[in-house]
């Protein structure tokens, strides 16, 4: 069971992260695509916090001694699933990215040779 | 058969223009070249543009293996038979161009190969180098079953059909050694023919020791996660 202290610490911390999420969202600065990882990883530490005897249950199925340990690695996990998902993110906006200068400057040669005709 | 020289430059002020006049004075008449200018940050472009070269200028860096893909989008979109690719370093020498084209036109080859091992002659690289050619050559073999000995050179030839898969997709970061995996993973005709290299005749080489293995251990988990990855496709015969 973890502490009453812990409970309280994060309730409070999952709060501010949904404001900084909704905030962000609302200034358009993400996009919505993109955040449903870092939603659903928030909906899950609300949860927690809300029910910690899940932690109990979950520390004792996997073999871990201390519930707050079992906590850190569910935000562990968490985390790196959202960084799985930004490589992905990067690599295909690096191919995009590439396709597009190709394509500029195969267009750009095109333009060239067109005006060297007239 | 119409045939393109693909030379991808970057920061070849110096080597750019003689590569061209070799390219045309010594290779087959009816070859046609295209250079890629990769945003060079010296004077390459318009040493190009004051000299009406043919050439494609990338508005960002995209790296060898980016920037030979575009010339193989060219190729494709003119309708080019063969495209081959040649370094705007100096390093190739154009009187082996029709070398590299004969077997594809006999219909020998899908992928002609410029190799510096089969005869032993001309610029040779230095022994720890060759090592690691041997090792990645080795590597290869093991991975597809293809033999080729001089893995990472930048001279080669390919046929129509591979034109449009390279077009499509190259390697982005390893270019030279995961094409030719890409290439007989697919079912294609590989050949080698001696050619003799050059050493860079200006500029700087992009290559040093630290960098050599760092590398050699890049590409070599590069090769295996390709081959992991993508597997062998279905080999028709013939």
């Amino acid at each position: 069971m973890i502490s009453r202290t812990l409970q309280i610490v994060m309730l409070f911390a999952v709060a501010v992260y949904f404001v900084l999420l909704l905030l962000l969202l609302k200034k358009r600065s993400l996009h919505l695509k993109y955040t449903l990882l870092w939603i659903f990883s928030g909906i899950l530490m609300l949860v927690l916090a809300v029910f910690p005897h899940l932690l109990d249950w979950f520390a004792a199925l996997i073999g871990i001694y201390e519930p707050t340990n079992a906590l850190f690695s569910l935000i562990f996990f968490c985390v790196i699933m959202i960084l799985m998902s930004l490589t992905a993110i990067v690599s295909k906006l690096n191919e995009k990215n590439k396709q597009l200068a190709q394509v500029v400057a195969l267009l750009e040669q095109r333009v060239r040779e067109l005006e060297k005709e007239k | 058969m119409k045939v393109l020289v693909i030379v991808p430059a970057y920061n070849e002020e110096q080597n750019i223009l003689k590569t061209i006049r070799d390219i045309q004075k010594s290779g087959p008449e009816s070859i046609q070249y295209l250079v890629i200018n990769d945003c060079s940050t010296d004077k390459t472009k318009s040493v190009l543009r004051q000299a009406e070269a043919n050439y494609l200028d990338l508005p960002i860096n995209l790296g060898i293996g980016g920037g030979v893909q575009t010339g193989y989008r060219y190729a494709l979109e003119y309708g080019y038979d063969i495209a081959i690719q040649f370094d705007g370093d100096g390093q190739h020498d154009a009187q082996y161009l029709q070398d590299l084209i004969a077997p594809i036109e006999r219909g020998e080859a899908d992928v002609v190969i410029g190799s510096r091992f089969l005869e032993k002659e001309g610029f040779q690289s230095t022994g720890l180098r060759r090592l690691g050619i041997n090792f990645l050559s080795g590597l290869i073999h093991l991975l597809c079953g293809v033999k080729v000995r001089d893995v990472t050179s930048g001279m080669r030839a390919v046929n129509r059909s591979m034109i449009e898969r390279f077009a499509a997709d190259y390697a982005q970061d390893y270019p030279e050694p995961e094409a030719i995996l890409a290439a007989g993973l697919a079912g294609a005709k590989i050949v080698e023919v001696p050619v003799q290299m050059r050493e860079r005749q200006g500029g700087v080489s992009s290559i040093n020791p630290v960098r050599s293995v760092y590398y050699m251990i890049k590409v070599s988990l590069a090769l295996i996660l390709f081959r992991l990855m993508y597997g062998r496709e279905a080999k028709n015969d013939q």
